[in-house]
């Protein structure tokens, strides 16, 4: 179906090429899951199937690439549009019309399609991304997996046998990004459409893959194979499969139904006990003494007009890592903006080190308090991330405003803690997301705030730019910071949490260690406690510990 | 009950884009011939009708596309500061309300009421113009605007469509920037402190741009085209989405509303490379509701317009200079302003109708 030889692609001004001397052959009607760590490729070898690269992008490409019956890259992406559906990252970013049944009409119009039969096709293709009872909403009412499935309808409409999609969940949260993977699988099961997915979330697709294409980031030849031939021989995994390997569980478990199989007839159920969990975690100090740094009494705040926090209290100490969970809308983001002012409660109190933040400045505040917002874009603006830091010292007057002044050590020392010392004169925007994240990062830190609250952190990173996410924290609480981490993603907050706080509605309806909230919840349980129940261990660690 | 999403019903009820366009020329051709207050009042007061109608339609005001500025905050601005500069610097008119001395210049003279009600009549106008102008962004999807541009214009419709749909995403993002900087400790003083707010809006408006022009290539935009000019259809969808991002910063950022919207339009019609073959789904029918429609304006335009045959018109040119009168009224035309209304009898209609279903 798909057909690469001996393809190579050198971007305009790129040094070295992004694909080079890639073979293979995709098989028609599979769903074909496409992995590697960033900057390997995967969105260049996407592009290469429906003639983006090198028409949109500009290139060299060399190699014969063959899609059907067609040739991409003599086709160019206006015929093959009839052929391979492209799906983007950022659902907003490809939406011509402002309602749902209009973008699904949109490419209709646009081939020439005949009305009558234009009616059919948005009628059916409503029907295959259950979009139906959203037909006439307006784009931007909708939430973002939605937003998403409307861009997977919108390019099926016009029947195309291929559909590609470059890490369409990348932007959402884990409920729409499900919804948007059930919607996938459902396509290639049901129509037997061939599917290729570039995405970093494993976990939730694997039962259902048919192949990986595995991308290695030094250029050496790709992988394609059945999902646990290629998974053996890598270490980009969730944890059910980490822990699998470990203990050499064969065959590899994918879900975690295989994977009790394995853990029951090991017999470890209940052996590892609630005492264990403190050993691994260094400040497993009893958090409750000594001064909060942050504190939230009583909080009562509206957004947008309506009430969405009904009388939330929340302690945060120094050394300590508080993970505040909860679905989409039930205020968590609200509440970091309480507490660093951006959102003037209605009624409560906030105290920033002993002292209430009424009245002061959000500048003010955010020089011991630092808040690293869910979209690091809208941070970076500077020439370079050497730049960035310069100027949040100098809001806050702690360096001099001439161009050129050097920076202070603690700066230099922080960029080097972030790894980011390397890239200390790159233009933040061509970093990879990762990268991006921790310039923002620097950018907002470099006051040595002494506490920090993190919206989404882990939002579009690989697993590797986890690890080094949750490493870094930990350093800082080992360093006494106190820090807030809102995040949907349970396998962070298990690995990283002294405390876990649920949300609903406005509410703080459970909070304790990270043990008994996730451990007992079906919802928010990581892989690991689902596997071994009334264990306590939430992480791979946690579990090749006590074995 | 399903007033949280805009049914199908409640769309289809909705009039033809013509004409609510019609609709709008009428309003607006009233609305600038005439200077009689009564008159005025009359217009305004229909288009106030037809707002609340069409508010009484479920899901048929888009709550999504920000309004700028309400027509009463809008009107009651206009009013006083056009009355207030036109009494400043007119000096004409017999009522003298009081001398500033003639030294000051410009202002310097005699502030007469004529002046004062002259320019709280033109503010009126622009009231009404600015009324009438939202109400019809307000109850038609862009797509239907996209459809009145002429078969030879589309892609600079559908350019516009998207710029117009770039606005409640910019005005987020615009949100989210300014809350991104204040956590940086940036604080606002003089203009400089507005570059780290324009710079990631307008990186982040151009690397959406070339999103969606990738989004576009890869949907086949420019489906037919030859392949020698894609190259340039490329580069024209670019630029011009560039330009009217660009368009639309200057009016958020520094509030240069012209030449914002000059930009966004040169941005446009820069795109505007090449026609090509297409159809339209789901054609909107014009049924009799649109000849009502249809029938009001023009009957309303044609008492305003044109000298008909034993029709007095010098009511509608009322002048206050140089002393004040009461303005005159003919009752012709002030019965001809109810053809206006006809749009709202078709809406309050529908809202009875999708209230019941």
């Amino acid at each position: 179906m798909i057909q690469f030889e001996h393809v190579s692609f050198t971007y305009p001004n790129a040094a070295r090429p992004a694909l080079s001397d890639i073979s293979l052959e995709l098989p028609e009607g599979e769903l074909i899951l496409v992995i590697g760590p960033s900057g390997a490729g995967k969105s260049t070898l996407l592009r290469c199937i429906n003639g983006l690269a090198p028409h949109f992008s500009g290139g060299v490409l060399a190699g014969n690439i063959r899609v059907g019956e067609f040739n991409p890259v003599q086709a160019t992406p206006q015929v093959m549009s009839r052929h391979v559906g492209f799906v983007f990252q950022d659902p907003e970013a490809q939406f011509v019309m402002d309602r749902v049944e209009d973008e699904i009409a949109f490419a209709l119009e646009n081939a020439a399609i005949a009305p009558d039969e234009m009616r059919v096709r948005v009628e059916e293709t409503l029907d295959l991304l259950d979009l139906t009872p959203l037909r006439d909403r307006p784009l931007s009412t909708l939430s973002g997996g939605e937003r998403q499935r409307v861009a997977i309808a919108a390019v099926l409409a016009l029947r195309p046998r291929i559909l590609v999609l470059d890490e369409p969940t990348s932007q959402l949260d884990p409920k729409s990004a499900e919804d948007v993977l059930t919607a996938l699988v459902r396509l290639n099961m049901d129509l037997g459409l061939t599917i290729l997915v570039a995405e970093h979330r494993l976990e939730r697709v694997l039962p259902y893959v048919d192949q990986i294409l595995y991308l290695p980031a030094d250029g050496s030849a790709p992988l394609l194979d059945e999902p646990r031939a290629v998974l053996a021989q890598i270490d980009l995994a969730p944890p059910l499969v980490r822990l699998g390997k470990a203990l050499g569980w064969q065959p590899l478990p994918l879900t975690i139904k295989e994977g009790l199989r394995f853990s029951r007839r090991q017999g470890k159920n209940g052996q590892g006990g609630n005492g264990k969990m403190g050993s691994g975690r260094p400040s497993a100090v009893t958090p409750n003494e000594g001064a909060p740094f942050v504190a939230a009494h009583n909080l009562h705040a509206a957004y947008g007009g309506e009430e969405v926090l009904h009388g939330v209290s929340l302690e945060v100490h120094p050394q300590e890592i508080v993970a505040l969970m909860g679905r989409n809308g039930s205020g968590k983001t609200t509440l970091l903006k309480c507490l660093v002012g951006l959102v003037r409660p209605a009624q409560g109190e906030v105290r920033v080190g002993g002292r209430s933040i009424a009245g002061r400045e959000v500048a003010d505040i955010c020089r011991e308090l630092a808040y690293l917002p869910q979209d690091p874009n809208s941070l970076l603006f500077a020439e370079t991330v050497h730049e960035e830091l310069a100027i949040t010292l100098q809001n806050h007057g702690l360096m001099a405003k001439r161009r050129g002044e050097p920076l202070p050590e603690y700066a230099t020392d922080l960029l080097d803690t972030l790894g980011m010392a390397r890239h200390a004169t790159s233009y933040p925007r061509d970093l990879s997301a990762g990268e991006r994240q921790r310039a923002a990062l620097a950018a907002v830190t470099v006051t040595q705030p002494r506490a920090l609250l993190l919206d989404e952190p882990t939002r579009g990173l690989d697993y590797a730019a986890k690890h080094q996410l949750a490493d870094l924290l930990k350093g800082w609480r080992a360093a006494g910071m106190a820090i807030v981490v809102v995040t949907h993603d349970v396998e962070l907050a298990a690995e990283i949490a002294d405390r876990v706080v649920l949300m609903s509605q406005g509410e703080i309806i459970a909070q304790g260690e990270p043990a008994q909230v996730l451990g007992a919840s079906p919802l928010f349980a990581p892989q690991v406690a689902k596997l071994f129940p009334d264990s306590g261990w939430l992480t791979v660690e946690d579990a090749l510990q006590a074995a | 009950m399903r007033a949280a999403t805009p049914s199908t019903p409640a769309r289809r009820g909705t009039l033809h884009a013509g004409a609510w366009a019609l609709w709008l020329l009428a309003a607006a051709s009233a609305l600038a011939v005439t200077r009689n207050p009564i008159y005025l009042a009359l217009v305004l007061a229909w288009v106030a009708v037809v707002w609340q109608a069409a508010k009484a339609v479920p899901g048929l005001m888009d709550a999504e596309r920000a309004v700028p500025l309400s027509p009463l905050r809008f009107g009651l601005f206009v009013v006083v500061v056009s009355a207030i500069f036109n009494g400043l610097m007119v000096h004409i008119g017999d009522i003298v309300l009081l001398r500033l001395p003639e030294s000051w210049p410009l202002i310097g003279g005699a502030i007469t009421l004529e002046a004062l009600v002259y320019g709280a009549l033109n503010g009126l106008v622009l009231t009404g113009l600015y009324a009438a102008f939202l109400l019809v962004n307000q109850v038609m999807p862009i797509r239907e605007m996209v459809r009145l541009a002429p078969r030879a214009y589309y892609a600079v419709a559908i350019v516009i469509s998207i710029a117009v749909a770039f606005v409640p995403t910019t005005l987020r993002q615009y949100r989210q920037i300014r809350e991104a900087q204040a956590v940086r400790g940036r604080r606002v003083q003089g203009l400089r402190s507005w570059l780290p707010l324009a710079l990631p809006l307008l990186t982040g408006g151009i690397e959406r741009a070339l999103q969606l022009a990738e989004a576009m290539t890869a949907r086949g935009f420019a489906g037919t085209s030859t392949p020698g000019h894609d190259g340039w259809t490329q580069a024209g969808l670019v630029a011009g989405l560039a330009l009217a991002a660009g368009g639309l910063l200057l009016r958020l950022v520094w509030g240069a509303g012209t030449l914002g919207l000059i930009v966004a339009v040169a941005g446009a019609v820069w795109v505007a490379g090449r026609r090509h073959p297409q159809t339209v789904y789901r054609p909107a029918p014009w049924r009799a509701q649109e000849w009502l429609v249809a029938a009001g304006a023009a009957w309303t335009a044609a008492f305003f317009l044109l000298p008909l045959p034993g029709l007095e018109r010098s009511s509608l040119f009322f002048y206050p200079y140089p002393r004040l009168t009461l303005p005159g009224f003919s009752l012709w035309i002030g019965v001809s302003t109810w053809g206006l209304l006809a749009p709202a009898l078709l809406l309050l209609r529908q809202a009875l109708i999708t209230r019941d279903a």
